[in-house]
């Protein structure tokens, strides 16, 4: 392939102003995929992604397009996760592009996300295109819109508009792309390295690897060797995706492909690492690769303690796919066996959760969900705790730490009064504040993690009519007054509903805990006390009184079946349920925490 | 042996119901179903007639919908068609479902003399309040003279269908109606708690958060004192919801508890033959159609495995206050219900829920109240 006639690109936006919509005109348009083969929103392939509207994993397609000049161009359109969770990817998406389509809603204008997405893009020196999608809705603006690009930084006049739903202004797109992003640069005499920017896991090829060559070239039958591992593996198969798979036989600078070269599973090809060959070996590994930091833990149980074995055995089938997602064997006095797994955030750990329950079948339980805990101890020593029952003895911990992140919420002019008060009652430093456009105020604040897990952007979005939206980053560790909270359930403490709280919000967190839990506990045969305490001291206490009654329905005209059928559907239901001692508790209950204040 | 007929009509649809009816608006349309439905049931009593064979038949039930909103003479000479063709043992056990609203006492000797021996009468409650709140057409005074009238045209049983833990009822009220249906000395109570329904008014209401039911502890209170008062009275408790004088417990409805076969007709009617439970489709037209052509229309239609019989016999059995015996189940089944349940049963009693009292196995005090969870511990 001719390199100037190279385009990569990749598309961002904030969540659901229309990238995957317009992804796929894109592929329409250039005849990747007639409307027939269309499913809608090609690149979302889990059901999950197409169901919740979210894009999880990126992927890379290569498109073919005749310009006006009739010159033939490759476009190779790299999807990026749209989720705060998944930031660290998209960064690493887009530093296999040289330009990025900045999608905004016509309606909606600039948003949180929309201003991460550009800062990212312009840290890696991208070609910024906007494109102002949604203009046919009755209450589109682009005028606006326009408005708002000029305040934060671009040309507004250099917006394109369209509707990703309807196809109008696709082919303005397609021009600007090959007209206003420049082919990528790169020897192919070089030494050679490439950029892994996602992976995934084929059941007949083991892990592909997708990535962006920089330098040299990949041939099938090369020793490729895995900078940050040190893993070397033989290429087996090199192939683009237009969508369908396609092989070829070489990979030069500035391309896009997937490589197969037997590797077991996803961690043989991490996000980010770069690859050489033992051909032309490089010397230095392009910059910017991490790992990928889990920043949420949450233990995860099978009801039923028999399926412990096949919890481990969908979590490595799961893993095989998703190397962020990392797990360890952990027992609770409470919930028997089961495993500490580590997420990207919430939305990771919900994907996760509804994957195992979904494609494995699994009824699961999931604790609570907990940041990482630094203690350092009076013998000087640190300790990182991502389960509130692991917390050491008060009495031997000199202090605790935990993680902030930076947050930024955009938000219009007459809610900066409701930010300020759901930051502030979260534990928040106010940072600046700065108008962005006329109408539109950036607030940042640095907050707990811990606090934004709790319900805070639910919360944030509530008390703003919908307006607010955020994005954060983790800056770092501080010194915080924080206290284990207990919860006993009929006299005996549950670990699995332990919760590390900061001291001056203990008491009301524990009466909004103990209410909350005696809403979602179902009524027994005996009474349940709940109690929270902190360490011998009981500072809340409800009671789930004694079921008095069950349904006594008629059985009316002989209709045994259907009695039955209610009576099996509400056996299934206790199924649901994890017996404590001999206390039935639903899976709510373990995620009550995050749903009081 | 005994035989259920549905008759799906109804003056009004009572907002609690979930039952399979249709209200009647047009007098000369409802004539004319009548017949063709009452057509339809001969059809399908003949074709039970030839699949079932000969064993006596000790009961028929009529049940609803509304069977008194039928003209008189027209059920009588249904049952009287049943009577001939079916293998009916002698003296069986006729009981028809009645509102108070719908009954005439030269209608009612009509029916006697087909053979109707036992009435069961939606009374439900004897405040007018009440009633109205839940769609029911007759006034509490009439429930007095319907009881009166029934006895005056020789109904030989009479039961009264109560209904605790209605919107607005209070223990007081409830007391109230247990008085005065024991003034009224029936035969027989059916005291049964509201349970408000998927796709009922009452659920619509409830949804929207305007209904006012009894909590819990304030239905359970009612119970406790229908299990008081009515055994006072001189009624056994001998189900969980149905009480009766020495002599007076629904024959039919003992076949239901004790799991034994029953011949089901009508739309929306459910069966249990030859060890197959069926249900008919709930479709008026549907049925009346399908038996011109002489075809059953089965929503439902299963054969049961022992393991299931098994189960359904407890499930049903431990609704009684006697329990199951043991030696029956062994009779029946060939094993003792300890073989089969021994988990579950151990359970229960750990939980004080049941109990073994002389070869019986039983549902508790505590338990009576708490059935679901003892008949869900029967099922696999």
């Amino acid at each position: 392939m001719v390199q100037k006639n190279i385009r990569n690109f990749c598309i961002i936006a904030h969540i659901d102003h229309g990238k995957s919509t317009l992804a796929d005109r894109i592929l329409e348009a250039t005849g990747a995929l007639n409307q027939r083969e269309m499913t809608q929103q090609v690149l979302d392939s889990m059901d999950l992604e197409r169901e919740r509207g979210i894009t999880i994993k990126l992927k890379a397609v290569r498109l073919t397009y005749r310009a006006h000049t009739g010159e033939e161009y490759v476009l190779n359109l790299i999807d990026t996760p749209g989720h705060v969770d998944f930031s660290y990817e998209v960064s690493r998406s887009l530093a296999a592009c040289e330009g990025a389509l900045l999608v905004i809603d016509a309606s909606q204008g600039v948003e949180a996300q929309t201003l991460a997405n550009l800062y990212l893009a312009l840290e890696h020196d991208l070609e910024i295109i906007p494109v102002i999608n949604k203009i046919d809705l009755p209450n589109a603006d682009p005028e606006r819109v326009k408005r708002e690009l000029e305040d934060i930084g671009l040309p507004g006049d250099d917006a394109i508009l369209v509707s990703a739903r309807t196809g109008q202004g696709i082919e303005g797109v397609l021009d600007a792309i090959v007209q206003r992003i420049p082919p990528p640069t790169g020897d192919p005499q070089a030494p050679t390295r490439a950029m892994i920017f996602d992976s995934h896991y084929d059941q007949y090829r083991g892990a592909v690897a997708y990535a962006r060559i920089v330098e040299g070239t990949i041939r099938v039958g090369d020793t490729i060797h895995m900078m940050s591992s040190g893993r070397r593996f033989e290429v087996t198969e090199l192939g683009v995706l237009q969508p369908q798979f396609t092989p070829v036989t070489v990979l030069g600078p500035g391309e896009v492909g997937c490589i197969m070269a037997s590797m077991k599973n996803v961690s043989d090809t991490r996000v980010g690492d770069t690859i050489t060959t033992a051909r032309n070996p490089a010397a230095q590994p392009l910059s910017g690769y991490r790992p990928a930091k889990p920043m949420v833990y949450a233990g995860l149980y099978p009801v039923v303690n028999e399926e412990y074995t096949l919890l481990r055995d969908a979590l490595d089938k799961l893993q095989l796919n998703d190397a962020a997602l990392t797990y360890d064997a952990e027992s609770s006095a409470a919930l028997g066996f089961g495993y500490r797994c580590g997420f990207l955030g919430l939305l990771h750990m919900e994907v996760v959760q509804e994957r195992l329950e979904r494609e494995f079948g699994l009824n699961l339980i999931t604790t609570a969900p907990s940041v990482v805990y630094r203690v350092v101890m009076k013998d000087g020593t640190v300790k990182e705790i991502d389960n509130p029952t692991a917390l050491p003895p008060v009495t031997t911990i000199e202090q605790i730490e935990e993680p902030f992140v930076r947050a930024t919420i955009l938000v219009p002019g007459d809610f900066i009064g409701a930010v300020m008060e759901v930051c502030q009652e979260r534990r928040g430093i106010f940072i600046t504040m700065e108008y962005i456009t006329p109408e539109r105020a950036r607030l940042e604040y640095e907050l707990p993690l811990a606090e934004i897990l709790m319900d805070f952007f639910d919360r944030l979005k509530s008390r703003t009519k919908g307006y607010a939206s955020l994005d954060y980053e983790f800056i770092g560790y501080r010194a915080s007054d924080v206290v284990k909270l207990d919860i006993l359930l009929n006299g005996n403490p549950v670990d699995a509903l332990s919760t590390i709280v900061h001291r001056d919000k203990a008491a009301a967190r524990a009466r909004a805990l103990a209410e909350k839990l005696k809403e979602v506990i179902p009524r027994q045969q005996f009474e349940v006390p709940i109690q929270a305490a902190i360490g011998s001291k009981i500072i809340a206490r409800e009671t789930v009184r004694a079921l008095r009654k069950d349904v006594l329905a008629k059985c009316y005209g002989g209709d045994i079946s259907r009695k039955k059928k209610l009576l099996e559907k509400q056996k299934e239901g206790k199924k649901r349920m994890k017996s404590l001692g001999n206390v039935e508790v639903p899976q709510e209950a373990f995620m009550a925490i995050l749903k009081v204040d | 042996m005994g035989v259920y007929v549905h008759i799906p009509f109804c003056a009004r649809k009572c907002f609690y119901c979930d039952f399979h009816s249709l209200e009647v608006r047009d007098a000369h349309r409802f004539a004319h179903l009548v017949d063709s439905y009452l057509a339809a049931l001969r059809r399908e009593a003949l074709y039970f007639r030839s699949i079932w064979g000969d064993k006596p038949i000790e009961s028929l039930f009529i049940g609803g919908g509304t069977p008194s909103l039928l003209p008189a003479d027209k059920l009588a000479s249904f049952i009287s068609f049943l009577r001939t063709e079916l293998p009916f043992a002698a003296a069986p056990e006729i009981t028809m479902e009645a509102n108070p609203h719908s009954l005439s006492e030269e209608g009612m000797e009509v029916l006697t003399g087909a053979g109707v021996n036992r009435v069961s009468l939606g009374a439900q409650a004897f405040q007018d309040g009440l009633l109205r709140a839940i769609g029911r057409l007759h006034r509490a005074e009439q429930i007095g003279e319907s009881v009166h009238l029934l006895r005056r045209a020789g109904v030989s049983s009479i039961n009264l269908d109560l209904i605790f833990g209605l919107p607005g009822q209070s223990l007081v009220h409830w007391r109230e109606s247990l008085e005065q249906a024991l003034a009224l000395e029936p035969d027989h109570l059916s005291c049964y708690a509201l349970t408000v329904e998927p796709g009922t008014l009452l659920h619509a209401w409830q949804e929207a958060g305007v209904l006012q039911l009894p909590g819990e502890d304030e239905q359970a209170d009612m119970y406790d004192l229908t299990r008081t008062m009515l055994p006072e009275a001189g009624y056994e408790h001998y189900e969980i919801s149905n009480f009766s004088r020495p002599g007076h417990r629904c024959r039919h409805n003992l076949l239901y508890w004790h799991n034994r076969p029953y011949i089901g007709l009508g739309s929306g009617a459910a069966g249990y033959v030859h060890g197959c439970r069926y249900s008919n489709r709930a479709d008026l037209d549907g049925y009346i159609k399908s038996w011109e052509k002489g075809e059953p229309s089965y929503e439902e239609f299963q054969e049961l495995n022992p393991e299931q019989q098994m189960d359904e016999t407890m499930m049903l059995g431990m609704r009684l206050l006697e329990g199951v015996a043991e030696e029956e189940f062994r009779r029946r089944f060939g094993v003792s219900y300890w073989d089969v349940y021994r988990e579950a049963i151990t359970e229960l009693i750990g939980q004080g829920l049941v109990e073994e009292v002389q070869g019986y196995l039983r549902t508790t005090e505590l338990g009576l109240l708490l059935e679901n969870r003892v008949s869900a511990a029967f099922l696999r």
